[in-house]
């Protein structure tokens, strides 16, 4: 039963998902100012300072996020920290890097859980300033925020080559989508 | 036989009011001292009150710098003291959880009290004063920073997920490292107890110089009271005993002067009682010692009541403008039959156009006439008295002086001539008679009139006694200069 329902919501996100206006990214598009993305859109993967690492490619962070990779090259271990439940930065991630909705996850989660290919699951952090401080204590941290709530004390990333502010960044929030998501 | 000068009789007034002078002599004697020791006693006390208000303020100041340096600097080392285990506590608690928000909390409040410690450090490091705090405090420092290090990375690890790596470093490297903060911490906390205890001392050492000083200053003040209170009723003492002494001499000189003449008179008497003197010249010679013995007797008395009216201070007629001439020669009137039977001779010499003076003709006669009387009496050899008078334009006086070549004032005795019944011992000695109160008479006399009496004198040479007398102002002012007179006088 509750299996039944988690398809029929999910197949409803996808429905809705694609119904969706796309005028906003168009806009963004064919706007002036599209040499820049829109920054307070922008999901910024930020890592401990001490973290010699400034660029990942798409593929790599990918692979952290699912936890595929244990270690940074450093040698410490990763730390995933993800936003909890219903979070517009979470379904963005869950959406753009995990490719799975909140039901996939989870599933995804216990099954690798329980085959023992992830020992640690990533830390559920109740909002964007625990995660920030999160990844300034943890050396081996990683972890995704709003452009707007970086500060100095974390460290953010390029993804393949680019930072938020850059045109053709992949991370962005989609509101709507999100939000709709989250209904 | 010596005649005696002629003195107009006075009304007859209270021996105890004669007397007065002496004792208000006594009096002021007393309050002299007193206020002499009274000033001494301030000054004393001022100055060990200058001495105690220096040690307060020091006190004040040293209990200052203990409270600035030692009490507070033990208040911030005891809040690094908290901070500190705060921070490891913290540390610590966030190994009891997997919740990563709370490990995140922990995280931060164990960062929160390291702030404490390391700010706590930089103010130890300010306020050191020596180098051995300065070491104290760089070994804090540097021990402080090693731990953090090491707690840093047992956050990552705890917040990473790997709390048995945690607790591994913790027991290895964290435990080690804070008990060296510990230590540290310790350390600086008994510098500043030592500092404390130091400072302690000091204002101890202080309170207790306050307190040798408050007792030296109650001790000195009790002291000097006392001696001022001792040495009032010691010369009040001294004065009644001398007032005694006098009144004795009193008696002693008014009986010896009564006495002598009553003695010739009952002679005398006895004498025509028992017929012994029959014949005219016997009878004649007889009635002359008993007239020229009475009226010796009446002048003794006249002297005694002269005094007593001198004392009270009440002049028998009122103040007028009179010439200097007519002065001295009712004197030299007076005195006449004195000078011309001890066989004297008398040279005035009056400087012209002397400007009047205020006063009683009968009383400033009387000076006069008893310094002439004092000459005759004290002249042996060269029988010439000198009566002079000039004016001191500079400061305004009219000076009549009677000047003898008689036996001199030693200046042991010049002191006290003017005392009222002081005989000299010399004059005891060479047995000449007088009650001690033609001087003491002359003096007041001289400054009814807001002038004075004074002497210039050469044993075996003679002496000048000068009445000085301020000159008459102009008419208008006569009233109020008799009136001011009048109180000089009284005063």
């Amino acid at each position: 039963m509750r299996a039944r329902v988690r398809a029929v919501s999910l197949s409803a996100v996808i429905l809705v998902s694609l119904a969706l206006p796309r005028e906003p990214r168009a806009q963004a598009a064919t706007s002036p100012s599209e040499a820049r993305a829109n920054p307070s859109q922008s999901l910024a993967i930020v890592v401990n300072r001490s973290n010699p690492l400034d660029n990942l490619s798409f593929i790599d962070l990918r692979k952290i996020f699912l936890c595929e990779r244990d270690h940074w090259p450093n040698g410490h271990r990763i730390a995933v920290a993800m936003l909890d439940y219903g979070q517009p930065e979470r379904k963005t991630v869950l959406r753009l890097i995990y490719r799975m909705d909140e039901t996939g996850y989870q599933d995804f989660l216990l099954r690798e859980m329980f085959r023992g290919d992830v020992f640690i699951a990533p830390k559920i952090l109740a909002s964007p300033t625990i995660v920030r401080k999160f990844v300034f204590n943890a050396p081996g941290a990683i972890g995704y925020i709003r452009t707007r709530d970086v500060d100095q004390s974390v460290k953010v990333i390029r993804i393949d080559g680019l930072l938020p502010d850059d045109k053709g960044y992949r991370l962005q929030i989609d509101e709507a989508s999100a939000g709709k998501e989250s209904d | 036989m010596r005649k005696q000068p002629k003195f107009r009789a006075r009304p007859l007034l209270s021996g105890s009011t004669a007397l007065l002078g002496i004792q208000g002599a006594g009096r002021s004697l007393s309050r002299q001292v007193s206020i002499v020791l009274l000033v001494l006693v301030l000054v004393g006390e001022s100055g060990v009150a200058v001495f105690v208000m220096r040690d307060l303020g020091r006190s004040y100041a040293t209990a200052q710098r203990m409270y600035t340096g030692a009490v507070q600097g033990l208040l911030r080392i005891g809040d690094m003291q908290y901070d500190a285990q705060e921070t490891r506590r913290a540390t610590l608690y966030a190994l009891t959880t997997n919740d990563g928000n709370l490990q995140v909390a922990y995280a931060d409040q164990s960062r929160n009290a390291d702030g404490g410690v390391t700010e706590g450090i930089v103010q130890f490091l300010a306020a050191a004063r020596t180098a051995d705090e300065t070491k104290a405090g760089q070994q804090l420092a540097r021990d402080w920073s090693n731990y953090l290090k090491v707690r840093d990375e047992v956050l990552g690890l705890i917040l990473e997920g790997s709390p048995k790596e945690a607790v591994h470093l913790d027991l290895n490297l964290g435990v080690s490292e804070f008990e060296l903060v510990r230590n540290d911490l310790d350390k600086v906390k008994r510098s500043y107890d030592e500092q404390a205890s130091q400072q302690l001392a000091t204002v101890a050492e202080l309170s207790r110089a306050s307190m040798t000083r408050l007792t030296a200053a109650l001790v000195l003040g009790l002291g000097l009271g006392t001696v001022a209170i001792w040495a009032i009723q010691r010369s009040r003492l001294r004065a009644a005993v001398h007032l005694a002494e006098l009144r004795m001499d009193f008696v002693a000189a008014v009986s010896h002067e009564l006495r002598t003449p009553l003695t010739a008179i009952l002679t005398a008497a006895e004498n025509i009682r028992d017929g012994l003197a029959l014949s005219r010249e016997r009878l004649f010679e007889q009635a002359s010692v008993i007239t020229a013995q009475a009226v010796q007797l009446m002048e003794t008395v006249d002297q005694v009541l002269q005094f007593s009216a001198a004392s009270e201070k009440k002049l028998p007629h009122p103040l007028r403008e009179v010439r200097v001439e007519e002065v001295i020669d009712d004197a030299l009137l007076s005195t006449q039959s004195l000078v011309d039977e001890a066989g004297f001779f008398v040279e005035t010499k009056i400087e012209p156009d002397l400007p009047h003076i205020i006063a009683d003709v009968s009383v400033l006669s009387q000076c006069i006439q008893n310094l002439i009387a004092n000459a005759v009496k004290y002249s042996r050899v060269k029988r010439w008295i000198g009566v002079s008078a000039s004016m001191n334009r500079e400061q305004n006086q009219i000076l009549i002086s009677v000047h003898d070549q008689g036996i001199g004032i030693h200046d042991s005795d010049l002191k006290r001539i003017f005392e009222p019944f002081y005989r000299s011992p010399d004059v005891i000695g060479a047995k000449i008679q007088g009650t001690g109160l033609g001087l003491a008479i002359a003096k007041r006399g001289a400054e009814a009139f807001g002038g004075d009496l004074t002497v210039s004198t050469e044993v075996g040479i003679g002496s000048v006694f000068t009445v000085r007398l301020p000159v008459a102002k102009p008419a208008r002012q006569k009233a109020s200069n008799a009136e001011s007179a009048m109180r000089g006088a009284r005063a």
